[in-house]
């Protein structure tokens, strides 16, 4: 990277993560149900340090095109390109996904296992203190299907931090949950999302869940899919925590949706 | 009120302490016990009834069990099928899953271009895959395996292949995103998911396989118990016959109890 550009804060190129472009996405035909335009001309550039949360109608195609950026869906028109040094991505999806025949602790470890620059004793350092900062420190020899489904979605949250992504991918993490339960993963992953800024990808369709978490709001909307809106939320930490404030917030990046 | 309450307690006490003699008598154990020492008296009393020669009782074959076990003769034929059905067990458990997952997996038409060599195999009678191996390589011992081995195979490989069929795509693109290596893959995703299948193939193939190996013996080796049946046959002596299939039928369920069950125990511990 050259010193103009450093200098430069418009230079986006320079700073990008992630630039996904979908010419268009296609769902092919299936029974009696005909083919499907999901999105077309989508052009995303997502910035290092960025929480972006891409939000829209049940069904719009949001997940779709988390699943272009995240690799699992390589069947569309576009382009997909990630800025130097992002290498490590981690994905937290719907379901906790978690191996139901391993443990907390094996589930973690098994993600952190093949990184070479890591000894054992620095593996078993980080797992036990993100187990500490999940609250599983007590389940961590529990299999995932004791546990409730909060717990299994800490586990999840767990691993997903565990690698110290460049790329976090989420995929409506918090759903089904109870509003306490779900609030209070929220605040845990605007914790740890300050201990350890990374780029984030986060969809959602709830918008006090987006509004409260986004540093950068897309909405995506219309058939076939397109953004029709990206806003910059300016909450400090704090006031993301304050219902109050998130709300009045909500209500003036929404006005017209 | 207090009067009745005060004798109901006591009744109640009696029930209770019937309910634990009988919890153990009803229990698994008990039944199997009762259920085995009736089969034992009902044997008992057709044998002295019917007085023949053909038909010993209990304690005739017992006494040759005995004797067989004394010269080591038993243990010696038992332990060589053992050996016949374990290299055999392994060889189509380990052959079978191999096909049975690539299948399972497989894309497009090759799953169903192989089904119908599948079914050939599946159907066709272990007697003539063991005459055909005598015929192709010679009364030997490999020949025997092999003729073992080729009838278990479809089994295990259609058993297989339904669990492979069912493997979670969630957990496979899980493993897509944290990078997990093939062998990691298959050790921590594919094979527990696999589990239940194996298990089932293993239960069927052990009681399939050891059958198949007494008949291979018959026709071709000059050992095991299979051979020591075809000895018995010659000389009309049932109570040999009875001995070593009691004896059969013992290392069976001990292979059950001690090896299979446990094994499940342990694949399934995680389960709520």
């Amino acid at each position: 990277m050259s010193d103009v550009m450093a200098k430069d804060k418009q230079a986006a190129s320079g700073d990008e993560v992630i630039r996904v472009l979908v010419d268009e996405k296609l769902f092919p035909a299936v029974a009696d149900r005909p083919e499907q335009i999901v999105l077309r001309g989508v052009d995303l550039a997502v910035t290092r340090g960025s929480f972006v949360v891409l939000t829209g109608p049940s069904g719009c195609g949001k997940s779709t095109l988390l699943n272009i950026v995240a690799g699992l869906d390589d069947n569309y028109q576009g382009n997909l390109s990630f800025g130097a040094n992002t290498g490590k991505l981690s994905f937290m999806f719907q379901t906790p996904r978690l191996l139901p025949w391993r443990t907390v602790e094996e589930n973690i470890r098994l993600v952190l296992d093949d990184d070479e620059a890591l000894s054992d004793s620095e593996i078993n350092a980080r797992i036990a203190a993100i187990l500490d900062r999940v609250g599983l420190s007590d389940a961590a020899n529990a299999y995932p299907e004791r546990l409730s489904l909060g717990m299994q979605r800490r586990a999840a949250l767990a691993r997903a931090f565990v690698v110290e992504p460049d790329v976090l991918l989420m995929d409506e993490p918090f759903v089904s949950l109870d509003d306490p339960s779900a609030e209070s993963l929220r605040a845990l992953l605007i914790e740890m999302w300050n201990k350890r800024p990374t780029t984030v990808l986060f969809v959602t369709h709830d918008r006090h869940e987006a509004v409260m978490l986004a540093t950068r709001l897309v909405r995506l909307g219309g058939k076939p899919a397109a953004i029709v809106q990206d806003s910059e939320v300016t909450l400090s930490p704090a006031e993301r925590l304050d219902r109050e404030k998130v709300l009045a917030m909500r209500v003036k990046l929404f006005e017209n949706a | 009120m207090a009067l009745e309450q005060h004798t109901a307690k006591p009744i109640q006490t009696g029930r209770v302490g019937r309910g634990v003699v009988g919890s153990v008598l009803s229990g698994r154990l008990g039944w199997t016990l009762i259920s085995f020492l009736a089969l034992l008296a009902l044997w008992a009393i057709v044998s002295t009834v019917l007085q023949s020669r053909l038909f010993p009782g209990p304690l005739a074959v017992g006494d040759k069990f005995v004797s067989e076990a004394a010269s080591g003769e038993l243990f010696l034929h038992v332990g060589i099928t053992l050996a016949r059905v374990a290299v055999a067990f392994f060889l189509a458990m380990v052959l079978g899953s191999a096909i049975g997952i690539a299948l399972g997996r497989a894309r497009g038409g090759t799953d169903q271009f192989f089904d119908t060599w599948l079914i050939f195999f599946l159907n066709l009678p272990a007697l003539v895959t063991i005459i055909l191996c005598y015929v192709w390589f010679g009364l030997t011992e490999v020949a025997a395996i092999l003729a073992v081995t080729i009838n278990k195979i479809p089994n295990v490989a259609i058993t297989v292949r339904e669990g492979a069929r069912s493997l979670s795509r969630d957990l496979d693109e899980m493993a897509q995103i944290y990078r997990f290596g093939t062998w990691k893959k298959l050790r921590h995703v594919v094979v527990p998911q696999l589990a239940p299948f194996f298990a089932a193939a293993a239960r069927g193939g052990l009681a399939l396989v050891w059958k198949i190996v007494l008949v291979v013996e018959l026709l071709g080796r000059s050992d095991g118990v299979g051979h020591q049946l075809h000895i018995a046959f010659q000389l009309f002596d049932v109570s040999m016959i009875l001995a070593y299939a009691i004896a059969f039928i013992l290392v069976v369920q001990i292979i059950e109890i001690a090896l299979l069950q446990p094994f499940e125990k342990r694949v399934n511990r995680w389960r709520r």
